[in-house]
């Protein structure tokens, strides 16, 4: 399959929309439809899921009421099997808490004229040495 | 130096169980809060006084507080860190945030500098008696099996939130005492009774002064 030439599009309008869900409480269980029911893989801090019932299980047990997030930068890149590769640098906030930085890389796997999330890997950016 | 030891201690727990009110609650309200975001640590700090054998210790007391990254379970290493104490809290409102205490009291073993730190448990929001699900039983037995010191607290009405605190400071520093008297004996405790007899034989496991 050919590189796809709107990587830098799809990318930013698929980040705008996963969050937009992902931000909402009541859209958020919506998100299962972006995962394949066996071939989508998630790492969330480190902890490695397989499957969108998994994945949406970790979501749910995520405990707070409210998050908002500032994105800095989408970078994006065409994969040789038509997907995309998606890294995203943002800062979020959940209640009232401090903001954290926080990093996500997310690969599109086209799949019938659209794409699935095949991997998505997330993590605060909190280090060892301040 | 306007005081004598610096003592660092950390507030654990799931979140939403209370822990930056408790400190709140502990400093009066009145603290320097200081928020930095690359190691995800909240920290306060308070002067206290600690008498011991009638001399007075000048303590500086610093407090850390996670900044909500234990809702994404990314706390690291780094806020274990050279912490001496451990105030550990669950909701007693909430079935799961007392439960996780077996879990957060695994991560302290594992990354704090001993395997059997100091830790006092609190069971916090003590005054919502209404919506209470862990008894006080319950966990009292929990506490007594893993040896822990117990205390019901409530960060809204001040309940224990000193006693708690204090409980910590009498027993890091009667641990810090302990170890500074025991390395002025000679041959107790690892030291060779002749500064020039080394000693070769290998340490034990534990790498604290306990």
């Amino acid at each position: 399959m050919a590189l796809n030439p709107q990587y830098d599009a799809i990318g930013k309008s698929f980040v705008q929309q996963y969050y937009m869900l992902f931000d909402d409480p009541i859209q958020r269980p919506s998100l299962v439809n972006m995962y394949n029911v066996e071939h989508s893989f998630m790492t969330f801090e480190g902890k490695q899921l397989q499957g969108s019932a998994k994945i949406m299980e970790k979501f749910e047990s995520l405990r707070f009421q409210n998050i908002s997030r500032q994105i800095t930068v989408v970078d994006s890149q065409p994969m040789f099997d038509g997907g995309v590769l998606i890294n995203v640098f943002g800062r979020l906030q959940v209640d009232t808490d401090p903001p954290h930085d926080y990093n996500q890389v997310f690969v599109l796997k086209p799949l019938n004229g659209s794409f699935f999330v095949q991997h998505d890997i997330f993590r605060l950016n909190i280090h060892n040495t301040a | 130096m306007d005081y004598d030891y610096l003592v660092k201690f950390l507030a654990l727990g799931d979140s939403g169980v209370g822990k930056t009110s408790f400190l709140y609650q502990y400093t009066d309200g009145v603290f320097h809060s200081r928020f930095i975001s690359t190691v995800g640590i909240d920290f306060r700090e308070k002067r206290m006084i600690y008498q011991s054998k009638g001399i007075n210790h000048r303590i500086h007391l610093q407090l850390w507080d996670t900044a909500g990254q234990e809702r994404f379970r990314s706390l690291t290493t780094a806020f274990y860190r050279d912490a001496m104490g451990f105030l550990l809290l669950f909701d007693l409102t909430n079935e799961q945030s007392f439960l996780e205490i077996r879990n957060w009291i695994e991560q302290l073993r594992i990354h704090a500098y001993c395997e059997v730190p100091d830790i006092v448990l609190c069971g916090n929001k003590a005054d919502m008696e209404e919506r209470r699900v862990v008894s006080e039983w319950r966990a009292r037995e929990f506490a007594e099996q893993n040896k822990l010191p117990y205390l019901e607290t409530s960060a809204a009405t001040g309940q224990n939130v000193n006693r708690a605190v204090e409980t910590l400071v009498d027993r890091v520093m009667s641990r810090i005492e302990t170890a500074v008297d025991r390395a002025m004996l000679p041959g107790r405790r690892g030291r060779p009774k002749d500064p020039n007899e080394l000693n070769l034989s290998t340490p034990t496991s534990q790498n604290c002064f306990c």
